[in-house]
């Protein structure tokens, strides 16, 4: 029993990493962005959030000020990429260069230092005392809520059940349809690719904040890039974003549990598991799900700038 | 009479070259900014970094011993380009060629010479062998390559951390393997053989590619694979093939790395070479040759953030400043194919 | 961000026309009286046009797209846009519609200057276009579609609201459309309905139609300009783009006609023939001649045949079938047309002929050899050349240099191919002869070959695939995007190889093209042939009927 409420709850916990980032390039994917920025972003929030508590001794602040530092790396990303329309795939790596290299060089100094402050996990009467999973659903930290509840169902709202959701969706499926029917292809791009940036940074406080609690050099350890793939077998869906996080918070959990009882694997083994199951997961559903390929099928103008005013 | 930007269908390599050039000077000026307001003096770091890795000897041979796994990264990219691949994993690839080398030159009783052969050998295959999964998804299910070769990229980093700090980790340092006893032999200094084979190497491929009939179609299938098709060409057969080579350069980069310049195989042998491999290919825009001259290039950059360390710099920095160039040149490389013309109204 | 307005763009908004607003057509009735009384063409004078469009220019890299044209649209008129393939007529409804802005000129719509600054502007102004190329979201439903970028779409809304609310304006304008069903499943046809609907329910007043009918049956383009006539009666205009002479003379009340860029004349319909037309068009004068006469030295066609398909079926992209089991032989020194509806099977068929496409069942016969199962190579070895319909695409690196583009076909074979070797020396040559023979100028054989305009890119594949042709020429589409004087020359080049002793297989959606050129024709409907017919005396309203999916009566019997 307590290894399942131990598991779930770790499941959620870690999961959230990848979740929130992977919502927040949802985002980016849906109007036609790739952004393979995520790692540097998440590099750049964990350390901005680490820095702001310090500061201000609010774990609060040093969320938000992790969401505006991902808002203005994302807003260099967007110039180059929307505006400029410069190679997706290349600004995304250098953002990930840039982020890492600059969150580590920033960092030297708070490196190995605990966050002064965090968010703690927060016990609900009642529901908090429901057997096994009692513990895991209702005595979290705030922002698991807002990782699996607000924001999942908040932009599938959105995305599904509003004008502008469909006018943003049809940026990234077709951009010249878009831009004739007055959709302004641009603005809707920068927009989603800096908010999906922000949330990028966001996921990197979050895990020096209430994940792991600590900023060191390798902190991030391929979790931008697990999320970017996630995005991939969610079949570009914030709730299913949501839900591919959380699956993968339970294989994390799985290697902490392998670790604390000791099984017979080497941690190095264990610590494989998230990139090997995520490889397992992009290549997997293209095989085995065929015909589920078109409900999930990627935008069609993804990777593909957009120009009006050349034949 | 007024001026109109406008986009060609193509760009010239002259101007390409020049906008590459100016994102890297930008970079540089902005890096050269940022060091100034931390309180650094950037021309006397400049002057320092040029006397001691261009006009010192020894510093040349620090140079050349980047440049080596640098070029050969950068090789290894540039090729998977030329099938229309990116393959983000050269640093994964160049962690099991090490591996696959030390683990040769460990166990395998052999004479010096077989071993140096059996450990080339091992670190072109565990190169393939490290892309092939991906190669496979790429060419059956149109897997993208981009976060598939990436990935494998932490596995390797772990397993590689994981034998040489357990199971084949040296009493003496336990943090590395023991040293492994067959060695390249020296070619100038500390610069090892493996500089002309790689200079080598990258040229015969790109003669291979334009005077061959199979480079001919490898460069069809990279740039239109519809185009190749329609001619008859095997795509995914070149595809296959290329990704494979280019794994196998990467590898190979990792196995000259143990037996020429480390000796042993440690947790982080790779030094971001892999991604820094990356940033060789797209200066080198897409040219084998051209990436010797940039291979040579980003050696410089890497050499001057291990100089710099001594004035409390790290190599962070250089991975950030590396980061800066990339996305210059992106934003150059577009910039490149616009032209500002004079109306004659 | 790459564009700039040349010279002010002098503003007259807020000026009104003093008689404006006294033949406001709002008022349908009063509208109808006037209808009656005068021909649509000729409203009463000093209404002012409803566009009017003012010393428009528009210059791409290298290329005058439009230069000082001057149109004027009278409400209640079918205008029509005649004019060659890169004339400009795009470009200037694109300017219309506000997704280019005039690097010169005015726009003037109902006596007020506008200028629009992105299409809601000009679509809040009245303006409503039809694509050639549909501007629709493939994944998106036909309710999603229609309702996409429109300030009444509700802000919060749901599939079921959009579609009950497509499904009343499609009551509303008496157009039948799916209102759930995914676009990517609609036939072009259904799709071109999904436009007109989602322009009419934004109150256009003005209707820009863009080669409407090039992807219609016969029968689906009359009922089109019914719909056409009914829109106008009510005081309303559309803009007819085409460059087929004979629909717009039946269409229209008046005729603009480009070329090159400028607006050459505009005429009464009434006043025009086909002949005069075609002169202004081109600039001089053109005779579509029947080509089917054979030269003194031309081989004779043979008994064989020299291709035999049997029972042949093949999958389109998408997975599902889109060829049926089409029999059909082709002898030596024969063009067999292949008509019908773009969109019926005619791309997936070129490829399966030449080897690119595999066939799911059936058998390509070529000169006596089984062709099953092989790949392009091999059927380009064995004699068959193929220009592809989407050349840019398919038949072209359009990032590489013109010498590997041109040796695509023969790199191969010596003197290119020394054993594994490539012979640069050799290709540059080749290359050399096959822009010779095409008659393309080319300062720079290393420049990418994108760089070359769309007809001579069109000649160098056309040229170098005659070269291996030696057996067949599958041809889709090889007129399309050309002007007038290079389709003469690209459809002498298949003659020329016909008389040299090669079946050709010419697919095309230009009727008249097709009479002139095949012995026989073969009508392709939804993957299947409808019939073969013998090209004399032929009924053009039979093969109409065959388009549109009726089988022909002699089904079967064809050679």
């Amino acid at each position: 029993m307590d290894l399942i409420t131990g598991l779930l709850t770790t499941a959620f916990l870690a999961g959230g990493v990848l979740a929130l980032a992977a919502i927040g390039e949802v985002l980016a994917e849906r109007v036609g962005v790739v952004n393979l920025g995520v790692e540097g972003l998440m590099a750049m929030g964990a350390l901005t959030g680490i820095a702001a508590v310090t500061a201000t001794h609010s774990p609060v602040l040093g969320f938000l000020a992790a969401l505006a530092v991902g808002a203005i790396f994302g807003a260099v990303f967007a110039f180059a990429t929307v505006m400029v329309k410069a190679n997706q795939v290349l600004c995304g790596l250098a953002l990930t260069l840039m982020g890492t290299g600059l969150a580590q060089t920033i960092g030297r100094s708070y490196s190995g230092m605990p966050a002064v402050a965090t968010f703690e996990p927060i016990a609900i009467p009642l529901l908090s005392g429901i057997p096994i999973i009692g513990k895991a659903f209702f005595s979290q930290n705030i922002l698991i809520y807002l990782i699996y509840l607000i924001l999942p169902i908040g932009l599938s709202y959105l995305m599904f059940f509003t004008r502008h959701g469909m006018n943003m969706r049809a940026v990234g499926e077709n951009p010249a349809a878009a831009d004739a029917a007055g959709i302004s292809v641009n603005k809707i791009r920068f927009m989603y690719v800096t908010a999906g940036a922000a949330l990028a940074g966001g996921a990197g406080a979050y895990l020096t904040l209430a994940f792991v609690p600590s900023w060191s050099d390798g902190v991030i350890a391929g979790r931008g890039w697990i999320a970017v793939a996630l995005v991939i077998f969610a079949g570009y869906r914030p709730g299913m974003a949501a839900l591919s996080g959380l699956l993968f918070g339970l294989i994390t959990a799985l290697g902490f549990v392998g670790q604390a009882r000791g099984w017979p694997i080497a941690p190095a083994f264990l610590s494989m598991l998230p990139y090997l199951g995520t490889l397992g997961f992009i290549i997997v559903p293209v095989i085995a799900w065929q015909k589920m390929r078109r409900a999930m099928a990627a935008p069609a103008a993804l990777g593909e700038p957009y120009y009006r005013n050349v034949r | 009479m007024a001026f109109r930007v406008q986009r060609l269908p193509s760009s010239t390599p002259m101007i390409a070259f020049a906008a590459r050039v100016i994102a890297v000077v930008l970079a540089l000026l902005v890096t050269a900014l940022i060091l100034a307001v931390s309180g650094h003096d950037p021309v006397d770091l400049a002057g320092q970094v040029f006397s001691s890795s261009l006009l010192d000897s020894f510093g040349l041979q620090d140079l050349g011993v980047i440049f080596i796994p640098l070029m050969l990264t950068g090789l290894s990219v540039a090729v998977a380009q030329q099938i229309g691949a990116w393959n983000i994993g050269a640093e994964g690839q160049f962690y099991a060629g090490a591996f696959a080398a030390t683990a040769i030159g460990l166990f395998v009783p052999a004479p010096e010479w077989l071993g140096l052969i059996l450990m080339v050998i091992g670190g072109f295959a565990a190169g393939a062998i490290w892309i092939l999964v991906p190669t496979l998804a790429k060419a059956y299910a149109d897997v993208s390559e981009l976060i598939s070769t990436l990935l494998l990229n932490f596995v390797a980093a772990l397993m590689v951390y994981y034998v040489a700090t357990g199971p084949w980790h040296d009493r003496m340092t336990n943090s590395a393997t023991p040293k492994v006893k067959a060695e390249i032999p020296e070619f100038w200094g500390a610069i090892h053989w493996g500089f002309p084979i790689a200079i080598l190497f990258a040229i015969v491929l790109a003669l291979v590619l334009s005077n061959t009939k199979w480079g001919y179609e490898v460069r069809l299938s990279g740039s239109n694979p519809s185009a190749a098709k329609y001619a008859g060409i095997p795509v995914r057969r070149h595809l296959i093939t290329v990704m494979l080579l280019s794994g196998a350069i990467a590898g190979f980069a990792g196995m000259l790395e143990v037996a020429g310049t480390v000796h042993r195989l440690q947790g982080g042998i790779s030094n971001n070479y892999g991604y820094i491999g990356i940033m060789v290919a797209v200066l080198a825009r897409g040219s084998l040759v051209g990436v010797i001259f940039a291979g040579a290039f980003m050696a410089f950059i890497q050499n001057s953030g291990i100089i710099l360390q001594t004035e409390g710099l790290t190599t962070s920095a250089v991975l950030a400043m590396t980061g800066l160039i990339l996305f210059l040149t992106a934003i150059g490389e577009e910039l490149s194919y616009y032209r500002i013309t004079r109306d004659k109204v | 961000m790459n564009q700039h307005l040349v010279g002010a763009v002098s503003s007259r908004a807020g000026q009104p026309s003093e008689v404006a607003s006294a033949h406001s057509n709002e008022s349908p009735s009063g509208q109808q009286r006037m209808q009656d009384e005068i021909p649509a063409a000729a409203p009463s004078p000093g209404t002012p046009p409803r566009v009017y469009l003012k010393g428009i220019s528009k210059y791409f890299p290298g290329v005058i797209a439009n230069e000082n044209v001057d149109i004027e649209v009278l409400p209640g008129e079918i205008h029509a846009l005649l004019g060659e393939n890169g004339a400009g007529k795009s470009t200037l409804m694109n300017i219309l519609t506000g997704i280019y802005q005039p690097d010169a000129g005015e726009i003037i719509i109902d006596g007020y200057a506008k200028q629009f600054a992105s299409p809601v502007q000009a679509i809040a102004a009245g303006i409503g276009m039809v694509h050639q190329h549909f501007k629709l979201v493939q994944a998106f439903t036909v309710a999603e579609n229609i309702h996409l970028g429109w300030e009444e779409t509700p802000k919060r809304t749901s599939a079921a609201v959009l579609e009950a609310r497509t499904a009343e304006l499609a009551k509303t304008f008496n157009l039948q459309v799916k209102p759930g069903a995914r676009v990517s499943d609609l036939s072009t046809g259904e799709q071109q309905r999904v436009e007109i609907l989602r322009v009419l329910s934004r109150n256009a007043k003005i209707l820009i139609l863009d080669e409407p009918t090039a992807v219609l049956t016969p029968a689906e383009a009359r009922e089109l300009f019914r719909a056409l006539r009914d829109f106008v009666s009510h005081g309303n205009s559309v803009i007819f783009i085409s460059h087929k002479l004979d629909e717009v003379l039946e269409i229209s009340d008046r005729i603009s006609i480009l070329r090159q860029g400028r607006k050459i004349a505009t005429e009464k319909a009434a006043d025009c023939d086909p002949r005069m037309l075609a002169k202004l068009m081109v600039g001089r004068d053109i005779v579509l001649d029947d080509m089917r006469g054979r030269a003194a030295n031309a081989k004779p066609m043979s008994t064989e045949p020299v291709l035999k398909v049997t029972g042949l079926s093949a999958l389109g992209d998408n997975g599902l079938p889109a060829l049926h089991g089409l029999d059909f032989s082709l002898r030596a020194g024969e063009i067999l047309g292949i008509a019908g509806v773009a969109g019926n099977g005619q791309r997936e068929l070129s490829q399966v002929l030449t080897g690119v496409r595999p066939a799911s069942t059936g058998e390509i016969v070529l000169a006596g050899k089984a062709m099953t199962g092989l790949k392009a190579g091999e059927f380009a070895a064995a004699g068959m050349g193929h220009i592809p319909e989407d050349r840019l695409h398919s038949g072209l690196a359009p990032a590489m240099s013109i010498t590997i583009n041109a040796v695509m076909r023969e790199y191969g074979r010596p003197p290119v191919a020394k054993g594994g070797f490539f012979s640069r020396e050799a290709a540059g040559k080749l290359a050399r002869e096959i822009a010779g023979a095409a008659d393309v100028a080319i300062p720079d054989f290393a420049m990418p070959i994108r760089n070359l305009s769309g007809g001579n890119q069109q000649r160098l594949v056309a040229r170098r695939e005659m070269r291996i042709a030696e057996r067949i020429l599958v041809a889709a589409y090889p007129s399309r995007g050309l002007d007038v004087g290079a389709i003469n020359t690209m459809l002498r080049y298949i003659v020329e190889l016909r008389d040299a002793g090669a079946g050709v297989i010419l697919i095309s959606e230009e009727l008249e093209e097709l009479l002139n050129l095949s012995d026989r024709i073969a009508v392709l409907y939804e993957g299947r042939i409808m019939g073969i017919l013998d090209n004399d005396n032929l009924d053009i309203d039979e093969i109409g009927l065959m388009m549109g999916g009726r089988a022909h009566i002699g089904a079967g019997e064809a050679a």
